[in-house]
């Protein structure tokens, strides 16, 4: 990568591809290759361009349309195979630090957190931002959709996750201690919805229970801050990555 | 005065955003908090971190007993 800090990445729907980019302010989609001989870096394309850092990027449905956020507030739209700028999302104060595309195959929104505080959702065709929440104290750092699409999660520096409802249009629920007073880096829902699992500064993962409100258990192993978290697609497993240059897999 | 027409397109913008964001329509938390508690039910049963795996078939299950020597 021609630049120091990478902040994001992504697999194409079809395994074919990954995106990544950071502070080189761009996104840039590698074909993948079994082939050890062949040099990728040579085949890069650069999609993205933004004027400040590249927090998040997603593929959409497929692997011809990429979306990413970034520190210069805008959240795109673009097509991979052009690099062309699809649609452009204005709304945010500040930096986005992150950004999950709702589930559905015919959902058309997504939505995306930033330093202003604010989770916004967004409708990928016109642009437009259809909803606004701002209840968290602090940079929301993940958003997750659930399973159903009908809610999402956030996770914030403010030391708490925060459920919110999307057709009631109002958060739902708070996932916090006051034993916990460390940032959640990033978030994630089991596959039916019930859990939630945060991965936290302080170097633990909390899992809580979505409906109850409450810490189911609480996993210790990392040595320094979770600072990603993600659940397999098949559910039996997640895994996270830390500061301490380990990724681990809990099951 | 060229600060002025700046600060009330902006207001303008905001304006509309409200007014579209206002005219969206809300269902009642007791409806929807109950579909995503549905939600949960109807997928348990697929959930392997809810539901656990049974023994035979978790590749990382400890083949022999812990012995202290």
């Amino acid at each position: 990568m021609p630049c120091t800090w990478v902040m994001a990445c992504a697999y194409a729907p079809s395994g074919c591809a990954v995106a990544c980019g950071g502070l080189d302010n761009k996104c840039s989609v590698y074909p993948l290759s079994l082939d050890k001989n062949e040099n990728l870096a040579a085949k890069k394309k650069s999609v993205a361009m933004h004027t400040n850092y590249l927090s998040a990027c997603s593929f959409t449905n497929s692997d011809m349309q990429i979306l990413t956020s970034s520190g210069d507030g805008t959240c795109a739209l673009w097509d991979v195979e052009s690099g062309q700028l699809l649609q452009s999302f204005h709304g945010h104060a500040a930096d986005v630090l992150c950004l999950d595309l709702a589930p559905s195959e015919t959902g058309n929104t997504f939505v995306s957190g930033g330093c202003d505080k604010k989770a916004n959702v967004w409708d990928m065709r016109s642009g437009q931002c259809i909803q606004s929440f701002e209840t968290h104290e602090s940079d929301i750092n993940s958003v997750r959709y659930y399973p159903s699409g009908d809610a999402f999660a956030s996770g914030s520096d403010d030391a708490t996750c925060r459920l919110y409802d999307l057709r009631a249009d109002r958060e739902v629920a708070i996932y916090s201690k006051e034993s916990i007073i460390f940032g959640v880096s990033s978030v994630d829902f089991s596959l039916s919805g019930r859990l939630l699992f945060g991965g936290y500064n302080d170097y633990t993962i909390n899992v809580w229970d979505v409906l109850k409100g409450t810490r189911v258990s609480i996993l210790f192993g990392h040595e320094n801050r979770v600072s990603t978290l993600r659940v397999s697609p098949d559910g039996t497993a997640f895994c996270t990555g830390s500061w301490d240059h380990t990724l681990r897999i809990w099951a | 005065m060229c600060s002025s027409s700046n600060s009330i397109i902006q207001a303008q913008k905001l304006v509309d955003q409200l007014q579209i964001e206002a005219a969206m329509e809300r269902f009642k938390i007791s409806l929807t908090a109950a579909d995503l508690v549905q939600y949960c039910q109807e997928h348990r049963r697929s959930d392997p971190l809810l539901t656990g795996i049974s023994a035979s078939s978790n590749p990382f299950k400890d083949k022999k007993t812990c012995v202290l020597l």
